[in-house]
């Protein structure tokens, strides 16, 4: 039997969402399934530390304790729980459509080096390293110089950092490039046939490449600080690493480019997996040309749109990176518009049948193009100037990376009777959809409405006009925790298709 | 009625609503329809779905277009370099460091046009002004090393207690970054 399963089968109930048989599919299961499951406990964790922060604030415990939730909460939820989710659900799906193992040494090392980077880093936290998942560059070595956190902790931290960064920039890529244009097939794990002309293939190959390429300067200048704080590299030869614009601009071209690669990513997921959901069986998109087509201009106009976060740098940034961030952000747009077109005229040309699984990927869909909608708006020359460092801002990075996730909860619905041999339980599924979706608009108003009240976002010392947005924070954060609970439960209720 | 959508980040939030809300409608109404109304293939001819493809992109691109095009007068960037060669304009620095603010002046005039020149000594500050009545009318981020100051150049229109604050997290007293102009 698996290391996977084992380990599955020893936690309690977040193990009960995958109880998998050994059979031959096991290659492209077993893993997976433990880096969903894994995900989730992150989640459940972070999710506390959410709700967490307007009660802070409430019973004004001070800002100390808001600052370490809020760098545990925003660190765990983008990487441990969005991130790691998604690896979990494209291994399989490019396992089970390539025919290509997933439980290689680049699959195990991508789950040790991940987990156990958001392990040190929360260490670090817990010890006083609060920097946020921005890390704010210089802060870390200026808040250990002024004894906000020692050295050890900034050390400990980074490495954790580090640790995780390698498993997304380089480990994960990696292994997808090879499955896709390197490994033998295996026809056995061949379930679900695909080409490499697939939008969902496509979409996919397009957003590691993007990690890779974006986060390898960032894994340089970062790599060398490490080195340097381990003593291995004088301090002559990183002086230009810590330049504070050199790192902010390599982290945020990166940074930038990680969201919009996680998007493109279940974009091309979405395209393969709603033909498949057609009421005229047809498994047919309306048109393949243009679904790659709007990943194409995704994926070209996002790479330099990164600039809209550095705005008011003004004239620090010549405006005429600003103008020109403005307009390939907007641009972005269009591939979104292109995307929405194709998805509904498919919809309209064949119909779909309602399962849990379509209804949340839907779900998901909708809520990516609200957020999509927030972010154009704030990458407006004009409005981000009023906007950045608000609870807009902040707002926009958190549910981007929900919508991301419920898509991805939506895919993990549709493969889990492949996955496990098991079917999900339907009701529980559509109450916890139905509740995801409630509290996402909740949460989502609530910090964009709270942004443009002026509201600013990191501040651990709310004012008495702010605090009716932590009520609602509080309302619809209990909400969605609720939701996640239920759909952790369709899992755990799910029935064996052997009977 | 524009200048306010430009000028006040509730204007934002309508812009937002107008993108938003059509949205919702179509593809509610359509998922509608093609889920539980009549689930099956729609018999609408080819034609029409390129009709459609067109009218959307080219709607979408009027939509970008006039939204950004009417924003270029209010974006600060083209403000300040309008006002560059503008005797009246009185030019204030702002130093930031952790976790204070120095300002060479902080008493203005309703009326008063004022070049804001902002710079941080140790790690990422922001300089962000909020009316009286809580609204951020800007915020400016300070890289330090960035090379040259980040500037503004905002008119006072109201009298009263501005406050000041940064807006980009800088550590365990960033809440305390605080600091209030008077305008009178
Ligand atoms: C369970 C309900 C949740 C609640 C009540 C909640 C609440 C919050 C609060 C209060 C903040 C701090 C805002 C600020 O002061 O700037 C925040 C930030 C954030 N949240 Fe959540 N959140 C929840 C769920 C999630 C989920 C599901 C994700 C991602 C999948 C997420 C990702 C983030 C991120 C990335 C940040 C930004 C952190 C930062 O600015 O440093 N949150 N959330
Ligand atoms: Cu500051």
């Amino acid at each position: 039997m698996s290391a996977a399963i084992n380990i599955i089968d020893k936690v309690p109930f977040f193990g009960g969402m995958f109880q998998i048989e050994s059979n031959e599919l096991n290659p492209v299961n077993t893993w997976p399934s433990l880096m969903a499951m894994t995900s989730f406990i992150w989640f459940a964790i972070a999710a506390i530390l959410g709700v967490s922060m307007p009660a802070i604030q409430f019973m004004e415990l001070g800002s100390n304790w808001y600052y370490q939730n809020i760098t545990l909460h925003g660190a765990a939820m983008a990487f441990p729980f969005a991130f790691q989710l998604m690896v979990a659900m494209s291994l399989h799906r490019a396992g089970a459509c390539l025919g290509k193992r997933a439980d290689d040494i680049f699959v195990s090392l991508f789950y040790v080096f991940m987990n156990l980077g958001a392990l040190l880093l929360t260490v670090a936290v817990l010890l006083g390293f609060h920097v946020t998942y921005t890390v704010m560059f210089p802060l870390p070595l200026v808040g250990a110089s002024m004894g906000q956190w020692s050295m050890g902790t900034l050390v400990l931290g980074f490495s954790g950092i580090a640790l995780v960064l390698t498993s997304m920039i380089f480990i994960y890529p990696i292994k997808i490039l090879k499955m896709s244009f390197f490994e033998k097939t295996d026809d056995t794990l061949q379930v679900a046939e695909r080409t490499l002309k697939d939008p969902g293939m496509i979409g996919m190959i397009m957003g590691v490449l993007v990690l890779l390429v974006t986060g390898t300067p960032l894994m340089i200048v970062a790599g060398s600080l490490l080195l340097h704080l381990y003593g291995i590299f004088p301090a002559a030869w990183i002086g230009w690493a810590a330049e504070p614009v050199v790192f902010e601009f390599v982290f945020y071209i990166f940074a930038h480019n990680l969201m919009e690669a996680m998007a493109i990513m279940i974009i091309g997921a979405v395209y393969a997996t709603l033909p498949l959901c057609t009421a005229d069986g047809s498994r047919k998109l309306y048109s393949d040309k243009i679904a790659i087509l709007a990943l194409w201009i995704l994926l070209v106009t996002s790479v330099t749109s990164f600039f809209h976060h550095f705005f008011t740098m003004y004239p620090a940034l010549p405006s005429t990176f600003a103008y020109h961030g403005n307009i390939m952000s907007y641009a972005t747009g269009v591939g979104g518009a292109l995307t929405i077109f194709t998805i509904l005229a498919t919809i309209w040309k064949h119909g779909i049948i309602p399962t849990p699984a379509l209804f949340l990927i839907l779900g998901g869909f909708v809520m990516y193009i609200l957020d999509g909608a927030s972010a154009i708006v704030i990458s407006n020359v004009a409005w981000n100037f009023k906007l950045h460092g608000t609870m807009w801002a902040g707002g926009h990075a958190m549910v981007v990376l929900i919508a991301i996730s419920a898509l991805w909860m939506g895919m993990l619905y549709y493969h889990y009777p492949l996955m496990t041999n098991r079917t999900i339980d339907d009701s529980t599924a559509r109450s916890s959809i139905k509740y995801l979706f409630i509290s996402y608009i909740g949460l989502f108003y609530t910090f964009i409405a709270a942004g443009a009240a002026g509201m600013p976002r990191r501040n651990g010392a709310w004012e008495s006009d702010w605090y009716i947005y932590g009520v609602f924070m509080i309302i619809f954060g209990v909400m969605l925790i609720y939701a996640f609970v239920l759909y952790f439960l369709s899992l755990t209720r799910s029935k064996s298709l052997d009977y | 009625m524009i200048e306010y959508l430009y000028t006040n980040a509730w204007g934002a939030f309508i812009v937002l609503l107008m993108f938003q809300i059509p949205f919702l409608i179509v593809f509610f109404h359509i998922v509608n329809k093609k889920a539980f109304i009549e689930s099956k293939p729609g018999k609408t001819r080819p034609e029409k779905y390129s009709y459609y493809r067109y009218s959307w992109i080219a709607l979408v691109l009027v939509a970008f277009v006039v939204v950004n095009s009417a924003s270029i007068k209010y974006m600060p960037t083209v403000v300040e370099a309008n006002s560059a060669s503008d005797p009246n304009v009185k030019n204030v620095d702002v130093t930031a460091s952790s976790w204070a603010f120095q300002f060479s002046e902080r008493e203005f005039n309703v009326g008063e046009t004022v070049r804001f020149k902002a710079k941080s000594t140790d790690t990422v500050h922001s300089f962000a002004l909020h009316h009286p009545d809580g609204n951020l009318l800007f915020t400016l981020m300070l890289v330090p090393g960035a090379g040259t100051e980040s500037a503004v150049v905002h008119t006072f229109t109201v009298p009263g207690e501005y406050t000041v604050r940064c807006l980009e997290y800088c550590g365990i007293a960033h809440h305390a970054m605080k600091n209030t102009f008077t305008v009178m």
